[in-house]
């Protein structure tokens, strides 16, 4: 035991006014958060919390900034997470409004018969892919080439399927590393659709969803979020990748080919608006009321064959009425024309704007929030 | 018998240690319990984890509705689990000794509290952050630097033949883990190294020993409990470790590694990525499923804490963590 | 020469294991530096970009409210393990805290999500974060209280008691003045910890782009670990600066908090 009294009283002193101290920043840090979040908390009124989609993410964050300047009285909290947990959240109502490419499917609308599944926009999804050499031309590409890859029937580059679609081109005799989603993914669900609508064989043993088991393919790789999968396909060459276009300018920076696929009446396309919105003026027609629809592999001679709406999936009921009120505000200005619906808006995401009609069935469902 | 209101306070405060792990236990076989019944021996050795066809209607099966095509396996996860964990190990255990008998009797007491130090920094990063080194620093170079090596130098084993692969699988993951065991084994064995008798040393000495056989062959055995309670310590540590292995480890599905830089899926890391997923699942199955690999990964991680608290028996001396 | 082999191998081993304590520091210090900015601490996240104002707090608000819960029941813990935990029940108690400090942070965290936030309803808050991070802190605090507390003389509580003293006077006057360095550096280790964990708080707090506006369920929360977590997979330059950034505060926190609790254990020379 020390024993020394001098010293002991000097460094008890020490050491109370090192803890002193240290307590004393702690509470002030503390204290600082506290007050910096007491004086905001008196000016808005409402909290909305948006989660889900990773496609629909970039779109948001260009949305909320410029919408809650204008309505100072709405603070809304934007998540990447993926169109599983947009769903489930909005569903368990953690989350007012869950973004997701895909829509909800039978079995869930029956147990949750107060969702609404709410299209925003129309965007697509890219075929990526990283060959040395051939980043730059855009491969041809097919369903059941795809779904061949995917379920590692076809595991070579330079496999003779792919070279009866590119013929002239020098493929590698490389394996070929197929990236998919790990989370709850609406790309995984248009993908999937893609894959089932045009392979029989995949359609009986995969089928499509948000998240499928996906075949034993060695080297495969799972990435999360559509940022993972531009990173994933960066890192690694020779894989294949399906990406959003809202990622189109990080997909140019990784230096990424985009394959040009077959679309349903048998013509190779690359994503733009004009082949998007061809895709999508086909099926306004057929778009049920409660606008559940896949717009994948439709008909038309220029329709790019992986397309979506994108969907806000809210609650009827919410939990007040200045929630709901606030809600059903902000949905209408993001489909307007006029403002989110706005090309200054939708151009930077390559997605393309809700066609009248639509415009007008989802402003029926938002009119339905309570 | 007086009503003494100071130690029941304690006891009440008390009681809620063991209460917690009654109610996570709990919780966990209640909430499983129907996917227990489902899937039956096959959860732990099927390879295929399906959800089964999310957008068609449930059937029933077994007695239960479930997605069609639903079928919950785990192995995969389970080999993930088990492969990162024994390569960390079979990595750390000697790195941890050398670092250990370094720092005893290699360097002098002056400077083995600051190197010392180094080491225990390891134990004080959080998970994340290994991550996110992991995925910026530990990936390219596993990609092109490590795997390469590791498959020049022993490829003619076919586990370590290393064609391609992105960096992001086993090994990463592995060395991950490495570096979080390192510090739980090396503290503990030079803790107890440095408590070894000076008359052992002594003794050793007279007998014509050079400084390092002194080492390692009269003060390892001495410490040979410590030294195995430490690495059953670290094993826990790895079985559960989430974030770090998450964020590099590729997250494979319905596949088994083939080789050394295969991507894999732990148990841990996989209920954080398919929660989502399973809340898709209209029957509930998906999420009860999930919560019974939960439960394996509790009774696995139970049991081998259990084993080294046993070893790593001492007065009141818990192992440091 | 078996024995220059044998040290040089241990040197190596040595110097593999200190190389990545350095790369690490470095990475996350030089990059966390670069995106340092005093707009870090006062603005709000937008998105991928802003600052980490509410992450920062809401890491101060969860670690605090870890410790809320934690404290007591840790602490209190530990004080009834050393004093009066000789028989069975004490034993059972030790067990199941060393237990606890094996279970894997998701499982707690699962656990939480299932039936805090959905079961009971709170949603992503700041309540059911704090319960769970004091799920976790409490076994570490309690085995280290017992641990100190114990190394206080019996001598000097029999004495106490053989006074006629009671035992809170004996536990607060006698035990507690002598122990209490052990126990702030295992409160200081239980919040080193509640401010590095990530997996948990991703299903009970959520992530909130606001600063905290006080109510204890039903609102989500900032964390600093979430910006690591998250932002490393956006693809925005502005995210990857945050999630260094975050980075740097959290590890330069986590550093601070363990090297004060070193130098309470060596100014007083207590501890192990």
């Amino acid at each position: 035991m020390r024993e020394r009294s001098g010293a002991t009283l000097l460094s008890r002193a020490k050491r109370l006014g090192l803890i002193g101290g240290l307590t004393g920043g702690l509470m002030s840090l503390a204290a600082a958060g506290l007050l910096a979040s007491a004086a905001p908390a008196r000016a808005a009124s409402v909290t909305l919390i948006e989660t889900g989609s990773t496609l629909l993410y970039p779109l948001f964050n260009l949305w909320v900034p410029d919408y809650t300047k204008a309505n100072p009285s709405v603070r809304i909290t934007t998540q990447g997470t993926g169109s599983g947990t947009g769903i489930a959240q909005a569903i368990s109502g953690v989350a007012q409004i869950g973004a997701s490419d895909a829509y909800m499917s039978n079995p869930q609308i029956k147990q949750n018969p107060n969702i609404l599944n709410v299209p925003l926009a129309i965007s697509a999804q890219s075929i990526n892919y990283n060959i040395p050499g051939l980043n730059k031309d855009h491969l041809k590409l097919s369903g059941p080439v795809l779904a061949g890859i995917y379920s590692g029937k076809i595991k070579m580059w330079d496999d003779a399927a792919i070279a009866a679609l590119n013929s002239g081109v020098k493929l590698p005799h490389h394996q070929i590393i197929p990236v998919h989603r790990t989370d709850g993914s609406g790309d995984t669900f248009i993908f999937s659709q893609y894959l089932s609508f045009s392979t029989p064989s995949w359609a009986k043993t995969v089928a499509y969803g948000t998240t499928i088991s996906w075949p034993a393919v060695p080297g495969g790789l799972g990435a999360i979020g559509n940022p993972g999968m531009v990173q994933s396909a960066q890192q690694n060459p020779y894989s294949i990748a399906y990406i959003g276009v809202s990622f189109h300018a990080d997909i140019a920076k990784a230096g990424l080919g985009t394959a040009m696929i077959k679309n349903r009446a048998g013509k190779f396309l690359l994503p733009s608006h004009a082949t998007v919105s061809a895709a999508a003026d086909g099926l306004v027609k057929k778009t049920p009321k409660d606008e559940r629809i896949s717009l994948v592999f439709s008909a038309g001679a220029n329709a790019y064959p992986i397309i979506n709406y994108e969907y806000a999936i809210i609650s009827r009921k919410q939990a007040n009425a200045a929630n709901a009120a606030a809600l059903k505000k902000f949905l209408l200005w993001c489909i307007d024309p006029a403002n989110g619906n706005a090309p200054k808006y939708l151009t930077t995401v390559r997605f393309v704007a809700l066609p009248a009609p639509i415009v007008a069935l989802s402003k029926t469902q938002i009119d339905m929030i309570k | 018998m007086k009503l003494r209101p100071f130690r029941l306070t304690l006891l009440g405060l008390t009681c809620l240690i063991p209460a917690a792990l009654g109610a996570v236990l709990l919780f966990l076989a209640l909430f499983s319990w129907p996917a227990i019944r489902f899937n039956g021996i096959g959860f732990l050795l099927s390879e295929t984890w399906s959800l089964g066809n999310l957008y068609a209607d449930p059937v029933k099966q077994g007695g239960m509705l479930v997605p069609i095509g639903a079928s919950y396996g785990i192995l995969v996860f389970l080999v993930g689990t088990l492969a990162t964990s024994a390569i960390a190990l079979l990595i750390a255990v000697p790195v941890s000794l050398g670092v250990a008998m370094f720092l005893a009797e290699g360097v002098s007491p002056r400077l083995r509290g600051g190197l010392a130090l180094i080491v225990e920094m390891l134990a004080v990063v959080p998970s994340v952050v290994y991550g996110l080194w992991g995925v910026t620093v530990l990936v390219p170079l596993v990609a092109h630097v490590l795997a390469p090596a590791l498959s020049d130098a022993i490829g003619f084993i076919p586990f370590f033949r290393v064609t391609s692969g992105s960096g992001f699988g086993l090994f990463a993951a592995a060395l991950v883990l490495t570096l979080m065991v390192v510090p739980i084994i090396t503290t503990t064995v030079l803790d107890a190294l440095t408590r070894v008798p000076r008359e052992a040393k002594e003794a050793a000495y007279a007998l014509g020993t050079t400084r390092f056989e002194m080492v390692r062959k009269a003060m390892l055995p001495m410490v040979r409990p410590s030294i195995v309670g430490a690495v059953i310590l670290g094993l826990g540590r790895a079985l559960g470790e989430t974030m770090a292995v998450l964020m590099v480890s590729g997250g494979a599905l319905n596949y088994l590694p083939g080789t050394i830089n295969s991507p894999v899926s732990t148990m841990a890391s996989f209920i954080v990525s398919q929660l989502d997923s399973a809340e898709q699942d209209p029957t509930g199955m998906a999420v009860r499923s999930l919560a019974e690999i939960a439960l394996v990964l509790f009774i696995i991680t139970v049991v081998v804490n259990v084993i080294a608290r046993l070893m790593v028996r001492g007065v009141g001396k818990p192992a440091r963590v | 020469m078996l024995s220059l082999a044998g040290w040089s191998a241990c040197a190596v081993a040595f110097v593999l294991v200190a190389l990545p304590v350095f790369d690490i520091l470095f990475l996350v210090i030089s990059r966390g530096l670069a995106a340092f900015s005093p707009a870090l601490f006062t603005q709000v996240t937008n998105g991928t970009s802003g600052g980490l104002a509410n992450a920062i707090s809401g890491t101060l608000i969860l670690s605090a409210g870890a410790l809320l819960f934690g404290v007591p029941v840790g602490v209190g813990g530990g004080i009834y393990l050393a004093e009066f935990g000789n028989g069975r029940f004490g034993a059972i108690v030790r067990f199941v805290a060393d237990v606890l400090t094996g279970i894997p942070s998701i499982v707690l965290g699962y656990f939480a999500y299932i039936t805090l936030i959905t079961g009971l309803g709170w949603h992503f808050s700041v309540l059911a974060g704090s319960v769970t991070l004091a799920i976790i802190i409490i076994p570490y605090m309690a085995r280290l209280t017992e641990l100190v507390l114990r190394q206080v003389p019996q001598s000097l509580r029999e004495a106490a008691y053989a006074l006629g003293a009671p035992e809170r006077k004996v536990i607060l006057r006698v035990v507690f003045p002598i122990g209490w360095p052990g126990i702030l550096t295992s409160i200081l280790l239980a919040l080193a910890i509640s401010v590095g964990e990530t997996a948990p708080l991703i299903y009970t707090a959520g992530w909130s782009n606001y600063m905290w506006h006080g109510k204890l369920i039903g609102e989500p929360i900032g964390y600093l670990t979430y910006v690591i977590w998250s932002f490393i997979n956006q693809p925005a330059a502005s995210a990857h600066a945050l999630a260094f950034a975050a980075g740097f505060l959290v590890i330069v926190t986590v550093l601070a908090i363990n090297i004060a609790a070193r130098l309470v254990l060596r100014r007083t020379g207590g501890g192990q």
